[in-house]
This record gives C-alpha cells, sequence and structure tokens, in this order.
C-alpha cells in the first residue's frame, strides 16, 4: 500500500511541476507563454511527425507481417527476424548513422524515414502474431461465398487485425511525442525538442513548463485512445476452436517485387545504420580509441542498469500484485498512472526531478540514487508487464491452501508467489536494464556531475559531428542494449505463438 | 513469517548497493567546475592545472546559459565553486544577482581591464570572433553582404543558416538591442526567422556549408579554424569573411569563468583561476580551440591578427543587455524558441 502511495506521488510530480512553475512564473505569463503561435506551430509538427510515422509504419508493418506469414515466400522464418532487426539499433543511433552520410535527409520527410524504420517491427510483431492466430475458418467461408482473395483481405482479415495494428499504431504515435535525440540530429522540430531548447538556453524556464504541459495532454489523449482501443478489442483476438491448416497465398509474378521489397526494406532499415556505425569504426584510426574511458563508461553505464532495473522492480512487484489480485479501482488505476509517466520524453521526467530535489531534496541532487527514481519511473510500466505476465498463470489455489496453513499475506508472496514469478521477474529486469543503458535525455540532466554513459558519450561526441570518435561508443551501445532487446522481442513473440499452440493441440 | 521478507529485503538492498559501489563515480574531487566550453580544450587545461598544483577537478558539462541558470536554481547550496562559460553573458547575469566571488588580483593581473568585470566578479579567458563562413564554390566574397543587418532583405532568402540556440548569436542579438533598439532587433530576427535556414548546432551549419547545402552561415571564427588546422585549408570549400566595417557581424565575444560566491573550496578556485588565466593555461586553450587567448603574453597560431578585428564599438559592455535575458524574450517572442 505504502508503495502504492509512494509511486502515485512520484507520478503525479510531472504535473505538480507544470502546476508550480507556471504559479512562479505568474498566470498571466505562463498563459502567454502557451497561447503564442509558436506552441501551434510545435503542435502541428509533432502532430503530423506521428501521423507520417504511424501510418507508414503501419502499412510497412502490415506488408512484411502479412509477407511472412500468409505467402509462399521462401526463408519466411528467416525473413520474420530479419525484418525486426532495426529492434537491435536504437532510435538516435540510427538517426545520427543516416545523419553522417546523408546530411540531406533531414527536416520532415528525413524525421518520418528515419524513424519508421526504427520504429515498424512495433506494427509487424503483433500483426504477425495476430494473423498466426487468427482462424482460416473465417477466410474459407468468405472465399466459398465469392469473394476474391483481395475483398477477403480487406472484409474479414484486415479487421481482425485492427486490434493489433491500433495498438503498434499507438505505441509508435507515443514514442514520436517522446523522441528526442533522432530528432535533433535530424533537425525536426516537436515538442520534445524544443523543451531541450529551452532546457539549453535557460535550464528550467516557465516556457519550458508551458510547453511540458501540452506535451502532458497529448500524452493523456493517446493513453486514453490505448485504454479504449484495449477495453473493447483484446478479448476479441483470443482464439476458440481449433484452427485449420492456413493457406499461403501464392505471390507468382509479384514474387520478386516482395522479395525486392523486402531486401531494401532490411537494407535501409538495419542495413545501412549497422553499415555506417562499422564504416566509422573503421576510419576511426583518426580519433585514438580510449579504451580506458569506453571501459569505464560501459561499467558506469552497466551499474545504473542493474540498480535502476532493481529498483522498478521493486516498484513493480506490490502494484502488479494488487492489480492482478485485489481488482479494484485503487489498484487498477495505480497500476495504470506508471504507463503516464513511461509516455513522457525522459527530459520532462528529469526536469521534474531536477526541480523537486533542489527544492525539498538536496540531498538527493545530482546523486546515482536520485538518477535511478528516474530510470525507475520511465521505465515501471515494462517490469510491471513482465511480472503481470508471470503472475496471472499463478494459481490462486496455492496461496489459498497456503493461508489456510496459517500463514500470513506476505509470508505467502515470499514464500509460494515470488518463487513461481521468477522468470517474470527476471524477463522484467532485463527490459528495464536494456531501457537504461540508451536513455539519453533524463540522464543527462541527473546524472552526478562528470559521469557520462554509453548514450550521453554517444551524444555529446556526435553534438560536435566527431562520427569516428563516437563509433566505438554507439557499437557498445548496440552490442550490450539493441542485440539483447531483440534477442528478447523475438524470443517472447515466438514463445507466446508455441503456447498457443499448445493450448489448441 | 518475516524471514522471507529479510531476504527480499536482503538482495534488493544488495543490488542497489552493489549497483552504487559499481558505479565508478570520480572520488571526491576539490573543485566542481560547471563547464560550458569545448570539452577537449578545457579537459586539457584542467590535466595539466591538476599536474602543476595537486588539485583535482570533476566537470559537469552542459550548454553555458543551462550551467548559469542551473546554478541560479540550485542556489546557496549550489554543488559548483566555478562556472566557465563560452560567453560573458551567463556570468554577468549571475553577477547581477550577487552570486559571484571576487576573483584574485593575481588572475585578474593577467587579463586586460576591458576583458574583465570591473569589480572582478569575472574574467575573460578567450575571445572569437563572429563571422560568415560561406562557402567559395557558391557565392564570392564581394557577392557577401557588407552587413548582417542587410540579411533580412528578399535577396538573401534561403541563402543562408544561423544558430539559434548558440550563445554566441544571442549575444550578437543582446548587441543589436543596445545599439539599434528593440524594436528594430526584433525586425531584424524576424527578418532572420523568415530568410535564414536554422540549424542546432554550429558544426552542423558549417558542416552545411563546407557541403554547399548552403551558401553562408554565421558562427564563430574557431569552428572554421579548427577545421582548416586539422584538413589543411587547400582541401576546405568554405572559408571565413570578416566584414572589416565595425559591423554587429563582426562582433567579438568574451569567454569566461567565475567563482561562485557559496563555494567552500575558494583557494583552490582562485588557483584555477590563476592557473587559467596564466600563460601555461591560456596557451593549452588556445592551441587546442582555436579561439584568441585573452592573456596578451600568449600569441595565436594561424588565427587572423586579434589586432586586425574590427568588432562594433560600443559592445564590449553591452549594458543592462549583458545578461542575455532581453535576447532570449526576444527569441521566446519571434517563436524561435
Amino acid at each position: 500500500m505504502l508503495a502504492v502511495l509512494l509511486l502515485a506521488a512520484l507520478s503525479s510530480l510531472p504535473v505538480l511541476y507544470v502546476i508550480l512553475r507556471a504559479q512562479d512564473a505568474g498566470w498571466a505569463y505562463s498563459a502567454e507563454l502557451l497561447l503564442r503561435p509558436r506552441i501551434f506551430e510545435l503542435l502541428v509538427n509533432t502532430l503530423k511527425l506521428a501521423a507520417g510515422a504511424t501510418l507508414l509504419s503501419c502499412l510497412i508493418g502490415v506488408t512484411t507481417a502479412w509477407l511472412v506469414e500468409r505467402s509462399d515466400l521462401s526463408y519466411r522464418k528467416v525473413w520474420n527476424a530479419i525484418v525486426t532487426l532495426p529492434f537491435a539499433v536504437p532510435a538516435f543511433i540510427s538517426a545520427y548513422s543516416w545523419i553522417s552520410v546523408f546530411p540531406r535527409l533531414e527536416g520532415f520527410y528525413g524525421a518520418v524515414l528515419v524513424l519508421t524504420f526504427s520504429n515498424f517491427p512495433l506494427v509487424h510483431l503483433p500483426v504477425a502474431a495476430a494473423l498466426r492466430g487468427m482462424d482460416p475458418a473465417l477466410e474459407e467461408t468468405s472465399r466459398s461465398l465469392g469473394f476474391g482473395r483481395i475483398a477477403t483481405f480487406f472484409k474479414v482479415v484486415l479487421p481482425q487485425l485492427k486490434v493489433a495494428i491500433l495498438g503498434g499504431g499507438i505505441l509508435i504515435a507515443l514514442h514520436m511525442l517522446a523522441e528526442f535525440g533522432a530528432l535533433s540530429f535530424l533537425n525536426y522540430e516537436t515538442f520534445t525538442t524544443a523543451i531541450f531548447d529551452q532546457y539549453y538556453v535557460a535550464f528550467n524556464s516557465a516556457a519550458a513548463a508551458m510547453m511540458t504541459l501540452v506535451l502532458l495532454l497529448l500524452c493523456m489523449g493517446m493513453l486514453f485512445l490505448e485504454f479504449l482501443i484495449r477495453g473493447r478489442g483484446y478479448y476479441a483476438t483470443e482464439r476458440k476452436g481449433s484452427p485449420g491448416e492456413i493457406e499461403l497465398v501464392a505471390l507468382g509474378k509479384w514474387k520478386p517485387v516482395a522479395l525486392l521489397f523486402l531486401v531494401l526494406l532490411t537494407i535501409m532499415a538495419a542495413g545501412a545504420p549497422l553499415g555506417i556505425i562499422t564504416y566509422w569504426l573503421l576510419v576511426g584510426s583518426s580519433a585514438a580509441l580510449d579504451l580506458p574511458d569506453l571501459l569505464n563508461t560501459l561499467q558506469i553505464t552497466l551499474s545504473f542498469g542493474l540498480g535502476g532495473s532493481v529498483l522498478a522492480v521493486i516498484f513493480a512487484l506490490p502494484l502488479v500484485f494488487l492489480a492482478v489480485r485485489y481488482q479494484g479501482k485503487f489498484a487498477t488505476l495505480a497500476d495504470r498512472i506508471p504507463y503516464f509517466i513511461h509516455s513522457l520524453p525522459g527530459i520532462v521526467v528529469g526536469l521534474t526531478l531536477v526541480f523537486f530535489a533542489v527544492r525539498y531534496a538536496f540531498v538527493l541532487y545530482q546523486t546515482v540514487p536520485l538518477l535511478l527514481i528516474g530510470y525507475a519511473m520511465l521505465f515501471l510500466p515494462m517490469a510491471q508487464s513482465a511480472i503481470r505476465a508471470a503472475l496471472v498463470q499463478v494459481s490462486r489455489q496455492l496461496e489459498e491452501v497456503a493461508l489456510s496453513l496459517g500463514k500470513n499475506a506476505l509470508s505467502v508472496f515470499m514464500r509460494i508467489t515470488l518463487p513461481l514469478i521468477a522468470p517474470g521477474v527476471g524477463a522484467g529486469l532485463a527490459l528495464v536494464f536494456l531501457q537504461i543503458m540508451k536513455e539519453l535525455t533524463a540522464t543527462l540532466l541527473l546524472r552526478p556531475s562528470g559521469v557520462d554513459t554509453l548514450a550521453t558519450k554517444v551524444w555529446e561526441l556526435t553534438d560536435n559531428a566527431q562520427y569516428a570518435a563516437s563509433a566505438p561508443y554507439a557499437a557498445a551501445l548496440i552490442l550490450i542494449s539493441g542485440l539483447p532487446v531483440y534477442l528478447l522481442t523475438m524470443r517472447s513473440f515466438t514463445r507466446s505463438s508455441k503456447r498457443e499452440k499448445v493450448f489448441d493441440g | 513469517m518475516t524471514n522471507g521478507i529479510k531476504r527480499f529485503a536482503k538482495l534488493s538492498a544488495a543490488a542497489i548497493a552493489a549497483a552504487m559501489m559499481m558505479t565508478a563515480v570520480p572520488a571526491s574531487a576539490d573543485l566542481v567546475i560547471y563547464s560550458g566550453q569545448h570539452k577537449s580544450a578545457t579537459i586539457a587545461m584542467l590535466e595539466a592545472f591538476t599536474e602543476e598544483t595537486g588539485i583535482k577537478v570533476n566537470t559537469r558539462e552542459g550548454s553555458s546559459n543551462e550551467l548559469a541558470h542551473q546554478i541560479v536554481e540550485e542556489g546557496k547550496r549550489s554543488p559548483a565553486d566555478i562556472i566557465y562559460t563560452e560567453e560573458s553573458t551567463p556570468l554577468i547575469m549571475l553577477a547581477n544577482k550577487g552570486l559571484l566571488e571576487p576573483i584574485s588580483q593575481a588572475a585578474l593581473d593577467n587579463i586586460p581591464k576591458e576583458y574583465r568585470a570591473e569589480d572582478g566578479s569575472w574574467v575573460g579567458l578567450l575571445a572569437r570572433s563572429r563571422v560568415l563562413a560561406y562557402n567559395k564554390n557558391m557565392i564570392t566574397e564581394k557577392e557577401l553582404p557588407t552587413s548582417v543587418l542587410d540579411l533580412v532583405k528578399p535577396e538573401w532568402k534561403n541563402k543562408f543558416a544561423f544558430v539559434k540556440t548558440s550563445g554566441a548569436f544571442q549575444v550578437q542579438l543582446s548587441a543589436m538591442i543596445k545599439l539599434e533598439g528593440r524594436d528594430a532587433a526584433k525586425a531584424w530576427l524576424e527578418g532572420l526567422k523568415k530568410n535564414g535556414k536554422v540549424y542546432r548546432h554550429n558544426k552542423a551549419a558549417l558542416d552545411a556549408v563546407e557541403r554547399g547545402d548552403i551558401a553562408f552561415a554565421m558562427i564563430n571564427n574557431y569552428y572554421w579554424d579548427k577545421m582548416a588546422r586539422e584538413v589543411g585549408v587547400d582541401n576546405l570549400n568554405s572559408r571565413l569573411y570578416f566584414m572589416g566595417t565595425h559591423d554587429l557581424g563582426d562582433l567579438v565575444t568574451v569567454s569566461g569563468a567565475a567563482i561562485l560566491k557559496t563555494s567552500k573550496n575558494k583557494e583552490e578556485a582562485q588557483a584555477f583561476m590563476e592557473f587559467a588565466t596564466g600563460e601555461k593555461g591560456q596557451a593549452i586553450l588556445t592551441e587546442m580551440s582555436a579561439q584568441y587567448p585573452m592573456n596578451p603574453k600568449v600569441g595565436t597560431k594561424g588565427l587572423k591578427p586579434f589586432s586586425e578585428l574590427t568588432p562594433p564599438n560600443g559592445t564590449l559592455d553591452l549594458g543592462e543587455y549583458s545578461d542575455g535575458k532581453a535576447a532570449i524574450e526576444l527569441l521566446q517572442e519571434v517563436g524561435l524558441l
């Protein structure tokens, strides 16, 4: 309970921060800052990017998912793995690698393109899973009623994919609201980059707080949309009855086109960034590699990841337990709040924590514990979902038996539940850990003086266009965060499909 | 019953403690410097300083304006002993708020009077000139404007770039407000917004000129001088253009440092000031950053001689605009920030 209250308090901090800042600056002046044309311009920019990248990602993601699941393409399993490779490259590294070689890519179109390349797997994966889980009888019925393949796709298949597409799409739109590093390299302005500019010229100004307010509203709106879709859709996708063999569609003369599309996509989305980083690594002789510094930075990054992920799991356990076992309104709300924080850019969480630490908790200011709290706030939902997935599978009867034997609830949790959900806890730790590895803006604000993580180092060096010097740090970042993220996502998706098969069998 | 909880608590505590211990946060330093200056030159100077005095230094990097405002927000408990900024504006802002400690006479004496605060609250370390960097394949020196005030004219539309978040650009704007008045400065800024392309970093703007994406850019001299040193002038498409007419475009901005009143390590801080203004410190800074040393005993290599620069008159002291606040307000008003 205490943990839940503490969490609710932490979560309301960004809102409180905006209000206090506005009060400091005077309500009239704050309103003036909020209602100027610049805010409107940023709003248009932000929404334009979110819409563009989301739509393009959905188009590409649905196409790749269909090709991988439903066409007669050879090596479809391999393609499925290749298509999700972009997960291995953090978006800001992908953007900087593109810009270091093709500077003309900057602006709206470049931003849409580069961010689509690094985000479309978020649509591909759920859509592919939905296609796999779909009952083919429906399609067969449609075909038997005389509808062609194309008509069947639009009338029968696509409606069933709606939830998967919308879910992935909203996730991407949220990413677009919070993206900073990539957009900075691509020279495209959104609320998040504008807040960073404000921070750059005035550290923590009322103008930044007012921009944050609009961003908070946008994130809330997006989350509400997600809530609506989840509420309506999720159960509908649960499969009943046993599926027959899914008939694969022969591509015929379109096969070369489909192959060309996949090859080009792979080159653009994963090949180019990885290739460019390798290129800078190889030409990096101009910038002598400072190995001790690289190792030191790596050690710091790993230790932050460890501390932050443990803290996130400690916060997540009581939250998930409450939400799953005592499904009250309060528990549900407490369970959902972290998702709101998660949708915020790191810079907002950073500014908020700095604001409150300076005023009310100076001992924490510029210390590792505050940074770890920031990480835990930002990435809590990843620990929650992993733990929840494990907890819902733990039979309640086991706990009840233990309770009936006279153990109290906490002890039952420690001795029965916790060991059973250990895999979920482990997955949660890993997911949060990997997110922390590549976090940039909150780290810039909250870190102790003189401390660099791999991400801040890459940022600092590329900021001065020292691409070759930054390459070893970028490569290290891909190796310790990108690749594991990639493997984890792939594993979780292939595993869930297997489990479905077992249930159906 | 408490067994489980204890074990859980112990485990979590151990994990967090392990994380803390692994964190190689630099061991307690004798001095904390908030530095907005270019890192490589600063670090080189600090290493020499530590070697000579044994005083260990920890730096927090950021933009100059950001760090100065951060100190204001931190108030009395600021961990910073020294702030070292790219322009003098953030220092003057802090001095106006009474947050700075007078610098020792020994350090002040190293630097000519006009490049330091009268009351000794801050001291200039390096200077640089605003310039136009142009692509010689796209435009000739003769065709370039003779004043940056002309950039708002229609013929310069989409021809040039500027960096709105650059501190030096903001000083230029402050100087404009002082010289021509706020209304004229606002009209000028609106014209720049309309005609110019905005880049986020000076180096990015210079790279765009070098590639031929844009004909010229308003930057500081040293970005180009540093690049010219590294690759050789003959291999570059870009050149520097000084207007030579005491125009706003040739504004000289002063980078400096100050000691915080709240510093608990004032002795070490004063030692740093003496080193940074002294010949050794100044030589390292100049060598590494291609900026002009403020200590007249230290020479420059390859730069246009400091005595030949033609900054606009009356801009060494920007008076009430020297804290840069009006410039930022104008940037917000015009919708650039």
